[in-house]
């Protein structure tokens, strides 16, 4: 059996700092750019989802700041929104590059860390789907979805930016 | 000659009569059970300068409360700390300190 290795650590340092590798097969590269872009259309195409389900599924992504104000609300994210959004796309155009075929160079301190925030938008998108939930007297997920392919990829970018916390903890 | 000017009484306002933007803000993070426990320390950790230790005690106030106040300040300062949150999708909200 071959030793495991940690799928993202740090490899090197230069000058600016820590290097990291991200050593996951080319099928899950594949895996992770393809949510990526589906987040990334989710996010810009407005005829990609109706209203209420958009609503519904990005709630995690843009939670309420000001949840007993309003007008405080609606200047927030008339000021905000765009901005946040911009912030999310920025950080895919990031890992889209990081994780091209063509890149051979180790991830920086700033590419990983816009890896692991993409990693968790994608999470927190499934968690909305699976109705994950940590109540004690309830199931994890909705019924019916414990065995759910969305369920499993779910369990793998939990698994996948744990790492990534790992490997950024030496970093602070 | 002027007549003398009748003096008038002054009125300084109470410490809780100044307005509502003189106060302080709290940002206030909430438990979501998707953002995993390790994740929220870390970027606590991060966008705070908090100690492992401080930012492990907020998380698992986050988790077993429900809530923590991360930071607090200005309304500007406030409101980016929010959005630094939210860029890394934590549940975060602001409020008036004291409400």
């Amino acid at each position: 059996m071959i030793r495991f290795r940690p799928p993202v650590r740090e490899v090197d340092r230069d000058e600016d700092g820590p290097l990291f590798v991200v050593d996951i097969g080319d099928d899950e590269v594949a895996l992770v750019r393809k949510l990526v872009g589906e987040l990334r259309i989710m996010l810009t195409d407005d005829d990609a989802l109706d209203d209420s389900d958009r609503r519904v599924l990005l709630v995690r992504l843009f939670p309420v700041v000001h949840p007993d104000d309003e007008e405080l609300e609606a200047e927030y994210q008339r000021l905000m929104r765009e901005e946040l959004v911009a912030s999310k796309l920025a950080a895919f155009d990031i890992v889209e590059a990081m994780l091209s075929p063509k890149r051979t160079e180790p991830a920086t301190e700033g590419e990983l860390v816009a890896f692991m925030q993409a990693l968790n938008s994608i999470r927190l998108v499934l968690g909305t789907m699976l109705g994950v939930t940590d109540d004690p007297d309830a199931d994890e997920v909705t019924p019916g979805l414990e065995d759910s392919p969305e369920y499993h990829l779910y369990g793998y970018l939990s698994w996948l930016l744990e790492w990534c916390v790992r490997a950024l903890s030496g970093t602070i | 000659m002027p007549a003398t000017l009748q003096p008038t009484e002054v009125r300084e306002p109470d410490l809780d009569e100044r307005t509502s933007e003189d106060r302080p803000w709290i940002v206030i993070v909430w438990n979501d059970p998707v953002n995993l426990m390790s994740y929220v320390t870390f970027v606590l950790q991060k966008l705070f300068g908090y100690s492992h230790e401080k930012a492990t005690e907020l998380m698992l106030d986050v988790h077993h409360k429900g809530k923590a106040v991360v930071a607090n300040g200005s309304r500007e300062q406030a409101e980016m700390h929010v959005f630094r949150l939210h860029e890394h999708g934590l549940w975060a909200t602001m409020e008036h300190d004291g409400e």
